[in-house]
């Protein structure tokens, strides 16, 4: 471990009017920002308010257009994160930096590796890493393979290649994000120890009760700008809410619940690769949210519904009709419509054109005519749909890639919404969306349910959860732990179930005929 | 007795040039790099040596001269796939044909003769224990290769920037130093391979002389799973198929027959592995847009 | 309009082809020819009209052969085994032709409809490996290739071998039995079939939901696999038409001079890795893969001819034409100052 020198000024990092600009926009408009040796020093803003970029200049791993950088004082010009790492700093990425078929040992010391003539010294690896784990608190075994890792031991993991390389200062990018409560909580008490030895850290993030239990400062972004400093000890959720968003804001809106009718999703002992008996009922006319940390199945729960995951046990009915080992084409046939997590890889096509993308489950209904597609009518539903949901497009004709984040979002959710069928899945819908469509796709999916249909909902942000979810369930290790009505479905409540702890009293579940 | 020492030798004499490009190959998997190019590197390297070997009288040099020709071509892929982010696949397809259209005219316009080129006077490797030295220097190739890959820092780093380059660019390890490295390795280990065909078991030129032994190479590459040894076994396997296949040729059987005999071969040991294996397939897409 | 024709012409087609040309006039001057003669000659001898029944005859089987790669190439699949699914429908063909107790006209439909079945059964079975047993699509097309063509070359050698003669042939097909000429040019029926298929593919490709799926497929196949597109289904069918273009082109050959099957003719002039690179540098697209196919129709014919007016060798052609494709895959493209008049999105 190497201590911060006695005669280090009191400051550890320095970002002076920092600018950074990309074509259209200003991430970065004159910030400056001073962060304390040995303070937990939180970096906060929503996504697109300039905190990523901001970072990545810090960490060498793009150029400012203007400012300048100080570490421990002297003025610093990194060109790449080697010599930001060389200077101390340590960044722990929001996707981990990790190579899952090496082993821990491996991933801490590569590209630091103790040697003995050119070979790596694997006794000395390991021992690093036992006398890191041990003096920190991250205990981690050295020869597991990172792969098979749980998210808690993997976030370990990276913490230790930087404590490795003696990072006096370290990043953390939405080091929550994956995390159970409980988790956080051990990962706060590691930060605090690493800052009573005199190191520093800055943490990005939009959460605000980690912020206000875990932090000692505050300083927030808004559209590139520094527009709040704060000390935490004395600030509230409001204000720092406030100032991100420039408004007051109603936190955590909840919406008027629905009016559920008839069964329409009936889902008994469901059993697939991470998810095990999982039972539940969706019905017409309301939203059912599964809560949960990311990596408890939920993710293989939907993709077994929509067909696209086969199941060892179990069964699915839509509408009362056995959909247990139908394709997915069958089932979407049969009702169901599904917006998946990754819009890139999996939702969209971003080489086709937004009018290709929007036909995709309409090209054997609606726009098809004994197997015969005509461009026109290709066309014309692209307009339509587009006018519609609002999608931001120049024309029809563009390519998909072309388009924001959020309007990608608005073509997927749009396309999925125009099947007007009873069942909806959709996950993660609002990720990585700007606030304003974010209002925008949850007044959508609340209209979707009030016109009469079912809609199951996963999101890992608890607030979009409790925000439209007529029901929650909770689902821990693959099975569904818990199941709460809109006014029992408290953060307390749900983020205690999520960490494993819900009640041993059954779920009740609809019988399902 | 049908496998005797005889089989064995002849497996061992068809071994060398699939494996040489098989490891080449493997580095490259292990790097992140899809080569299929191994095809057109090798054939690079078989023109080079005989030309170098007939100009300048020295088998040796003809070694010499095929690796640094074969380690250049691969600077096509290299450059194509690493800095221009061009489709692997197809470069490498088009490198295999540019190889073949390459040399046949650099037959006919240095040799001024179409089809082969076979001199008497053209110095070929001498045999050393039966075999062509280029034999033993491929058995230590994989042992090298083992070892380098498995404990030494440049192995290590390589293997991590195969795995995820994103993460190794991050702790200040360069994806692009590191792949240029691989192909130029493989480049190399191709021209050997070239060099191996062209002036080890016989010494000649034959337009396309590679007969699709690149191919196998590849496959190879797949059966071993991208490890020296893996890859050392899947060619031993082939050069066994080729040799036995050349036995019943002997034993009255069609040479069409042994010509077919290793594909088949190779096929069913895939079958075996990946059935078993399940998931293992490379992207097959080469972004076919419209 | 305007703008289309900027983007085409800034297009990794248009440098591939112009780098093409450079470089192989490059190699000409490094040869001691002249550049201009000797694509003149590359022109004159394909076009001309002494070339061009030669070069339609050629363009049947490239454009034939470059279809079919480019069905299954449109939804990323790569079919490398081109050679062995030709062959076969050639040897398919030539059998049904001598042993059918058809009338004459009647056996030459039901031989090309065998060849196609033969290519078609051949190509499903690499498709069957990929689908049931994991093995990549690109390596079992290929080594599925080198069988087959060694099992219609042992055919043509020993059972069905002419009688009397020591060349590796059939014996020739009845009279009648064969494709029908125009006039007295080389070029057949077979190039109207095949020209057939592509305006088939073209239709299908844009103006039916199942062009649809694959265009989708071959741009992001997850994304296609999460709406619905069966994979499996739609690999086993395109792979099945790709064989059954093969089968057609190798049954064409077959039935046009000399009717009957030589060994290795079929594969010689290097049809299937020539109709390849015409479907790569089209990216699969059907009007451009005719269009790419007569290219390179003209550049192997008229290579010929260069050799010889000119005497350089003909292989200068297969190395443009491979460079063509090296620079296309390696995506360049003239930078886009150099076009830029008005900001817009070309």
């Amino acid at each position: 471990m190497t201590p911060p020198r006695a005669d280090a000024p009191d400051v550890a990092v320095e970002l002076r009017g920092i600018t950074k600009r990309f074509p259209g926009t200003v991430a970065n408009d004159a910030v400056d920002l001073t962060v304390r040796r040995g303070e937990i020093h939180a970096l906060m803003g929503e996504n697109g308010a300039g905190k990523s970029t901001l970072m990545s200049i810090l960490y060498g791993m793009t150029r400012a257009d203007a400012g300048s950088v100080l570490v421990d004082g002297r003025e610093a010009d990194f060109a790449s994160p080697g010599d930001a790492m060389a200077a101390g700093l340590g960044m722990v990425h929001q996707s981990f930096k990790l190579f899952d078929s090496l082993s821990v040992a491996e991933n801490v010391v590569l590209a630091a590796e103790p040697r003995r003539f050119g070979l790596v010294d694997r006794a000395a690896a390991r021992r690093r890493v036992r006398e890191l784990a041990e003096e920190h608190g991250l205990a981690v075994d050295p020869d597991a393979r990172v792969g098979e890792l749980p998210v808690g031991l993997r976030q370990r993991v990276e913490i230790l290649k930087l404590l490795h390389r003696g990072a006096r200062t370290l990043i953390l990018d939405e080091p929550t994000a994956v995390l159970t409560p409980a988790e956080a909580d051990a990962l706060f008490a590691v930060l605090k120890s690493l800052a009573a030895q005199g190191r520093t850290v800055i943490l990005v993030t939009h959460k605000l009760r980690e912020v206000l239990e875990g932090s000692d400062r505050v300083t927030v972004l808004r559209d590139g700008r520094v527009v709040a400093r704060l000390v935490t000890a004395e600030t509230s959720a409001d204000e720092i809410a406030a100032a991100m968003t420039g408004r007051a804001v109603e936190l955590d809106r909840i919406h008027a619940p629905g009016t559920p009718g008839d069964v329409v999703l009936a889902v008994s002992g469901l059993t697939t690769d991470g998810v095990s008996e999982a039972s539940l009922t969706v019905r017409a006319g309301e939203i059912v949210g599964i809560a949960g940390v990311a990596g408890n199945g939920q993710s293989e729960l939907i993709e077994a519904l929509a067909g696209l995951r086969p199941t060892t046990a179990g069964r699915v009915t839509l509408l009362q009709q056995d959909i247990s080992h139908a394709s997915a084409t069958e089932r979407r046939l049969k009702g169901l419509a599904y917006v998946p997590e990754d819009r890139h890889a999996v939702g969209t096509a971003p080489a086709a054109s937004v009018a290709e993308n929007l036909a995709m489950g309409h090209h054997r209904t609606t726009l098809s005519s004994r197997g015969l597609l005509p461009p026109a009518g290709v066309r014309a539903h692209a307009r339509q749909l587009i006018e519609r949901f609002g999608i931001k497009a120049p024309t029809p004709e563009v390519p998909a890639s072309a388009l924001s984040g959020g309007n990608l979002q608005k073509l997927l959710i749009g396309r999925e919404l125009a099947h007007e069928v009873p069942l909806l899945l959709v996950e993660q819908p609002t990720r990585g969306v700007d606030i304003g469509a974010i209002q925008n796709i949850h007044d959508q999916l609340i209209a979707y349910r009030d016109a009469g249909h079912a809609v199951l909902l996963v999101s890992a942000e608890l607030s979009e959860i409790r925000g439209l979810a007529d029901r929650v369930l909770v689902m821990y290790e693959g099975r569904i732990t818990a199941s709460y009505d809109k006014n029992q479905a408290d953060e307390r409540t749900l983020g205690l179930a999520m960490a494993g702890g819900a009640s041993r009293e059954a779920v009740t579940v609809e019988a399902v005929d | 007795m049908f496998f005797d020492s005889d089989l064995l030798m002849s497996a061992l004499r068809a071994l060398t040039p699939i494996l040489l490009a098989a490891l080449g190959g493997a580095i490259c998997e292990r790097a992140g790099v899809f080569n299929i190019g191994l095809e057109g590197m090798m054939l690079m390297g078989c023109f080079t040596a005989v030309a170098t070997s007939w100009f300048t009288g020295s088998p040796w040099l003809g070694v010499l001269a095929a690796a640094l020709a074969a380690a250049a071509y691969s600077l096509i892929l290299a450059v194509g796939t690493v800095t221009l982010r061009g489709d692997a696949v197809v470069l490498g397809v088009a490198m295999n044909l540019l190889a073949v259209g390459l040399t046949s005219f650099l037959l006919r316009t240095v040799f001024g003769v179409q089809g082969t080129f076979d001199d008497p006077s053209l110095a070929g490797l001498p045999l050393i224990g039966g075999l062509s030295p280029l034999a033993y220097v491929s058995w230590a190739a994989v042992a090298v290769a083992a070892l380098m890959l498995s404990r030494h820092v440049w192995g290590l780093r390589l293997r991590g920037v195969g795995e995820a380059p994103d993460a190794a660019a991050t702790l200040g390890v360069s994806p692009t130093k590191y792949k240029y490295a691989a192909v130029l390795v493989s480049g190399v280990l191709c021209g050997l391979a070239g060099a191996q065909l062209a002036l080890g078991n016989v010494t000649l030129f034959t337009e396309n002389m590679t007969a699709g032994r690149g191919w196998i190479a590849v496959v190879a590459v797949m059966l071993g799973r991208a490890l020296p040894l893996g890859v050392l076994l899947a060619a031993l396997l082939f050069g066994l198929a080729e040799a036995a296949g050349f036995r019943l040729q002997g034993l009255g059987l069609p040479q069409q027959a042994t010509d077919a005999a290793p594909y088949v071969v190779t096929l069913g040991a895939l079958f075996l592995t990946t059935a078993r294996r399940r998931r293992r397939v490379r992207p097959s897409s080469t972004g076919a847009a419209s | 309009m305007n703008n289309r024709i900027l983007g085409a012409l800034r297009s990794p087609i248009t440098f591939s082809v112009l780098a093409g040309v450079l470089i192989g006039a490059l190699f000409l001057v490094g040869t001691g020819a002249d550049p201009i003669a000797s694509y003149e000659a590359v022109l004159t001898g394909s076009l001309g009209a002494d070339g061009i029944g030669s070069t339609l005859t050629t363009g049947t089987s490239v454009l034939g052969m470059a279809l079919a790669l480019a069905i299954p190439l449109r939804a990323g699949l790569i079919n490398l085994g081109g050679d062995g699914q030709m062959v076969l429908g050639g040897i398919t063909a030539a059998v049904t032709g001598l042993y059918s107790p058809l009338p004459a006209p009647l056996t030459v439909v039901l031989a090309l409809l065998a060849g196609m079945a033969a290519g078609a059964a051949y190509a499903a079975l690499a498709a069957l490996c990929e689908n049931h047993f994991g093995v990549p699509l690109l390596v079992s097309s290929l080594l599925l290739s080198y069988p087959a063509v060694s099992l219609a070359s042992y055919l043509a050698r020993y059972p069905l071998k002419e009688p009397g003669s020591s060349l590796p042939q059939t014996r020739s097909l009845p009279d009648g039995v064969a494709l029908p000429a125009f006039g007295d040019s080389t070029v057949t029926w077979g190039l109207v079939l095949v020209v057939l298929a592509a305006a088939a593919y073209w239709f299908t490709d844009q103006r039916t939901a199942i062009g649809y799926e694959i265009r989708m497929t071959g741009l992001n196949s997850r994304f296609a696999a999460y709406a619905g597109v069966e994979r499996r289904g739609l690999t086993l069918k395109l792979m099945s038409v790709s064989g059954a273009t093969a089968g057609l082109v190798g049954a064409i050959g077959v039935l046009s001079f000399p009717y009957r099957f030589v060994d290795g003719s079929l594969t010689a002039p290097g049809y299937t890795w020539t109709g390849l690179t015409a479907a790569l540098l089209a990216t699969a697209a059907p009007l451009g893969t005719v269009v790419a196919s007569f290219f390179f129709a003209v550049l192997q014919v008229g290579g010929l001819a260069m050799e010889r007016t000119t005497e350089v060798p003909r292989e200068l052609t297969q190395v443009l034409q491979a460079i063509v494709i090296v620079f296309l895959a390696a995506r360049l493209r003239f930078p886009s100052r150099w076009f830029n008049r008005r900001k817009e999105a070309v």
